[in-house]
């Protein structure tokens, strides 16, 4: 019952001067829990792109970290306009990123590929209206789950 | 695990200036002295530029002891040409350190620094786009903060050895000689390239001892030189004393266009890094972080005013076109491999709070409750950084509550209602006698 340990951060949209610092707390947590080196990398890779997609698409959400002794998860939760069509948002290069986003160096249509390719499951619920929310999940020991 | 800073003992007062300067938070105030976590520690010498008492220093070796033996070889770093007004070229250095019965390295050097600048440009060229910017690792206090604090980042270091070293493998191979050599640093930070080298097992060098002390016996000497005709030592290298020289240096031996950029300064090294680190500086080739103002001129180490040393510098003539003989030898320098790391860098983050994830889940809730009771003020009494960082020490067990002076104050506060209200009570006795009135 102890062994889960959270940690939630409010992510404001269009903040770009905020933006990768609840990421950035993410993996200072993970580095005081001992969670080994390749592991963080590709925690801090999810938890960044999905901060961003918060802050850039969806006028902002929550972002949370829920760490059990088997595997970490990472929770992007948002009221934004939701996702059309999610075969489509998952092709690399694909961005409905303004000119404007793509001018601060995003909107290369690589931050959902990379969250895919980070984690060992990954759910996305998207309601058109409503919002989205991004489950990913990266287990710490080997063959817990199939990387996809 | 070693650092390149000694602590004083007799001169620390325990004032708690220096713990703040600290890059990665690797000081703490403990019984009225400093100590120096020295895994944490990444030796950019903040905290020696932060003591009044001058009570922190670098680590450095007995320079009257070592000269007492007799004649030394020096490898010096190239700001130690650019200490002084009279001495302002290395050919006339040298002359002026032959007084000193001391031997220089700077042909080895000065070929040392093209060779290094020369695989620089190499490994920049074949890197794969997304592998771009690569880092340089010329400072060692960059690479330690990458170690720990941007472990991300160390697939981007290039594999060059600091050439200082390479120099000196250099001349080892050309003589055979394995007489000892002396480092001569401009920084606590450079004291580790031989006291504790990262990604090779143990230094070509022998001692190390700092620019400033070498350059003030030198200046007492004061031997009279004669400044006529040219210089017989290249100059590339002294570029690399002053900010953005080495990125000038990669570019000259480049086979094609790079875009470069170059910081100095501690903080302008951690913006950067935390850039790098968001994907933010796309379109860069090649980044070059000195932790020291103005690049190693600024190096806490150095007798000269950087401000000094970087007019200097720049009026040096340096002979940037490559001719075709150099690069022929450089590339067959290039194919031995001489001038390549021996071993991969490690990531090197902080021990975690405890040996399993169950533990530290714990501890890590614990250390959140100590932190929510603490006044977040960050006042530095209680000899640690920040509140954060006492609430860590104690769930660590390297420190109590009531380190902190206000909690200290609320456990007297208590304590104190405690003996008034036990005060206030009357012993059984009196109690009896009392009531019989
Ligand atoms: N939380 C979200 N709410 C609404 N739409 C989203 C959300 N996350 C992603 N999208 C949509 O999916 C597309 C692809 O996202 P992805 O993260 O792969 O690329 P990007 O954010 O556009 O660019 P990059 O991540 O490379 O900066 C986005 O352009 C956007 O249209
Ligand atoms: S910038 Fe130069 S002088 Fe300063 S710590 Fe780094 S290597 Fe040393
Ligand atoms: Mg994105």
């Amino acid at each position: 019952m102890d062994s889960r340990y959270e940690v939630e951060f409010k992510v404001r949209g269009d903040d770009f001067l905020a933006a990768g610092e609840a990421s950035n707390q993410i993996k200072e947590t993970l580095i005081m829990l001992g969670v080994p080196s390749p592991i963080s990398r590709r925690a801090s890779v999810i938890t960044y792109e999905a901060e961003m997609n918060l802050v850039i698409h969806s006028g902002g959400g929550i972002l949370r970290a829920i760490i059990t002794p088997e595997k970490l998860t990472i929770e992007a939760k948002d009221q934004g306009p939701g996702i059309p069509d999610l075969d489509l948002a998952m092709r690399e290069g694909f961005s409905t990123a303004s000119d404007k986003v793509r001018e601060m160096g995003f909107g290369a249509g690589m931050g959902l590929p990379n969250i895919k390719r980070n984690s060992d499951c990954l759910q996305i619920d998207s309601l058109i209206g409503k919002g989205t929310i991004l489950t990913a999940t990266v287990f710490f020991h080997q063959g817990e789950g199939n990387r996809g | 695990m070693e650092t390149g800073i000694k602590v004083l003992e007799g001169s620390c007062k325990g004032c708690v200036n220096c713990i703040k300067s600290c890059p990665t938070e690797a000081l703490r105030v403990v019984d009225g002295r400093v100590k120096i976590l020295s895994e944490l520690c990444i030796d950019c010498g903040e905290c020696l530029r932060s003591c009044r008492e001058k009570a922190l220093a670098l680590d450095e070796d007995d320079w009257d002891l070592i000269r007492s033996h007799g004649p030394v070889v020096l490898m010096a770093d190239p700001t130690f040409c650019a200490q002084f007004s009279h001495y302002w070229s290395p050919g006339l250095v040298r002359k002026a350190l032959a007084s000193l019965e001391a031997k220089d390295l700077f042909d080895q050097a000065a070929k040392a620094f093209d060779l290094a600048a020369f695989a620089t440009a190499r490994q920049v060229e074949e890197a794969s786009k997304e592998s771009l910017p690569l880092i340089s690792v010329y400072c060692p206090a960059v690479v330690r903060l990458i170690q720990v604090r941007f472990p991300e980042l160390l697939h981007r270091l290039v594999r060059t050895e600091n050439p200082l070293e390479t120099g000196t493998l250099l001349w080892r191979r050309q003589n055979g000689s394995n007489e000892g050599v002396i480092l001569v640093t401009p920084c606590s930070a450079k004291v580790m390239l031989v006291r504790g080298p990262v990604g090779r097992g143990t230094s070509m060098m022998d001692h190390v001892v700092s620019v400033k002390r070498l350059a003030r016996d030198l200046l007492a000497a004061g031997p009279k030189v004669d400044g006529t005709g040219t210089d017989p030592v290249g100059s590339r290298w002294l570029a690399w004393a002053l900010r953005g020289g080495e990125s000038r240096h990669v570019k000259a031996f480049s086979r094609k266009p790079l875009t470069t950029m170059a910081v100095s300064g501690l903080r302008n090294t951690i913006d950067l890094l935390q850039d790098l680190e968001l994907g933010r500086l796309k379109g860069v080739d090649f980044v070059e972080c000195r932790v020291c103002d103005l690049g190693c001129i600024g190096g806490i180490g150095n007798a000269e005013s950087r401000f000094l040393s970087e007019l200097r510098l720049s009026h040096q003539p340096v002979e940037w076109n490559v001719t075709e003989s150099e690069k022929t030898e450089l590339s067959t320098l290039y194919e031995t491999g001489v001038w390549a790391l021996e071993q991969p860098i490690q990531p090197r983050p902080r021990p975690s709070l405890a040996d399993t994830l169950d533990e530290a889940m714990k501890k890590l809730k614990t250390m959140q409750a100590v932190y929510a009771e603490l006044p977040h003020i960050d006042c530095g009494a209680c000899g640690r950084p920040s509140c954060r960082a006492l609430a860590e020490d104690v769930v660590r067990g390297e420190g109590e509550v009531t380190d902190c002076v206000f909690k200290l104050r609320e456990r007297i506060a208590i304590l104190g209602e405690e003996i008034t209200s036990l005060s206030g009570k009357l012993p059984h006795a009196f109690h009896e006698r009392k009531h019989a009135k």
